[in-house]
């Protein structure tokens, strides 16, 4: 987990144009980055270019980022929103592919690694939005109200999706 | 195993080096410094002052014939409503154009929340029920208030282009919120006929048929500039 003034700093730095802030940036958040597209249950190959995608679009969009606001929600948000766009234009392509072919797909999702499979299938049980906040909190470290603000909802609406996440994990736990 | 323990077991493998490395080198490649977007409270400033430029401008032009014969008591309440509304349409056309930012409510919620609002105003102040020339009476007004709201939509386009949203249909109706409320000041300033369901139905229509037009603009236009900062 980030000490979040650090990163604060280290994005002031970025929009000053400090070269070396931006590779730590890079070095620093990327693992987390990673883990949160990989989480959605992508391949690994999609994980690394929505990654890729997601720093251009940080470094297009870097002067929105405010100094003093925290910077894992805006940094969320844009990867929050490269996955959808990702992923639309994915369903497209595949749209258009399969209509063009008329093959059966292609399954897009593949386990990331070998690690806890039983965790990853218990995750495939949950709604992505519930999926999305778990990860956040979870695996990213953000607060209730950083995660809120990553993905534009309410405090309240996080935290009814973490309760559910919680609940249907633990039924699937004990079944 | 427990769920809680899911943080040091969920799928984690880490980017290769190589790409980390591949990233960092071509940003700092084009590494210039740019300048922050401002505070929220400075861009909603901006946002209101010119709110009541083109409102006055617009009453100015069109003459003042609503607010002379309006009440004090009705005055003293459709018009700080108004303004409470653009305050609140303000901040969330600034927070829908800056990623991170905090929302409490879903622009399209706060638009019809804003929308129920200021129709009860109107049926708390106004006992007309009769309908007159409903429609051609109507149509002049929604053509007036449409008719203001595009230079503030155009003005609230130009002051937060430099930020970016996230979720584009959002900020649309945000901005539309925002421009559609300043077209229904203009008819509140402007507009004589108090029968209630012209004010109702045609001067409150400013605000959702504006939101909707800017929702599929910001909608579109994004769309097209995001296809051009990938490229």
């Amino acid at each position: 987990m980030q000490p979040s003034a650090d990163l604060e700093q280290l994005m002031v730095r970025y929009q000053q144009g400090d070269a070396a802030a931006v590779t730590e940036l890079v070095q620093r958040l990327s693992p987390q980055l990673h883990r949160f597209f990989l989480a959605q249950f992508v391949s690994r190959r999609y994980a690394d270019d929505l990654l890729q995608e997601t720093w251009l679009r940080i470094h297009q969009v870097r002067h929105t980022y405010r100094p003093g606001e925290p910077v894992l929600p805006w940094l969320y948000a844009l990867a929050r929103n490269v996955r959808v766009d990702h992923f639309r234009r994915t369903r497209r392509r595949e749209d258009r592919e399969r209509q063009m072919e008329e093959l059966p797909a292609t399954p897009a999702v593949q386990p990331a690694d070998p690690h806890g499979p039983d965790v990853e299938a218990m995750l495939r049980e949950l709604p992505e939005s519930q999926r999305e906040v778990l990860v956040m909190l979870k695996v990213s470290g953000m607060s209730i109200e950083e995660v809120a603000r990553a993905t534009s909802s309410s405090v309240g609406s996080v935290k009814q999706k973490a309760h559910r996440a919680y609940e249907k994990l633990r039924r699937l736990y004990e079944a | 195993m427990r769920p809680e323990e899911f943080p040091e077991i969920l799928p984690g493998a880490a980017p290769d080096a190589a790409l980390t490395e591949r990233i960092a080198a071509s940003m700092a490649q084009d590494l210039k410094p740019v300048r922050p977007l401002p505070p929220t409270g400075t861009t909603v400033v901006r946002l209101l002052v010119v709110f009541l430029a083109i409102v006055s401008l617009g009453s100015a032009i069109l003459g003042f014939s609503g607010l002379l014969h309006l009440s004090p008591g009705a005055i003293a309440v459709i018009f700080p409503v108004l303004a409470g509304l653009a305050l609140l349409a303000a901040t969330a056309s600034a927070n829908a154009t800056t990623p991170g930012s905090r929302r409490r409510f879903h622009p399209a919620v706060l638009m019809a929340a804003g929308c129920a609002v200021m129709a009860t105003v109107f049926m708390l102040v106004f006992d007309d029920h009769s309908l007159g020339s409903f429609v051609p009476e109507g149509l002049v007004c929604l053509r007036a208030g449409l008719l203001w709201a595009v230079p503030t939509a155009v003005f609230t386009w130009l002051l937060l282009r430099r930020g970016y949203a996230v979720d584009r249909a959002a900020a649309g109706v945000a901005c539309g919120m925002f421009a559609g409320l300043a077209g229904l000041s203009v008819l509140e300033f402007h507009c004589p006929n108090f029968r209630l369901w012209h004010i109702v139905v045609w001067h409150l229509a400013v605000v959702p048929i504006s939101a909707a037009v800017l929702a599929v603009i910001y909608f579109f236009g994004s769309k097209r500039r995001d296809a051009e900062l990938m490229q």
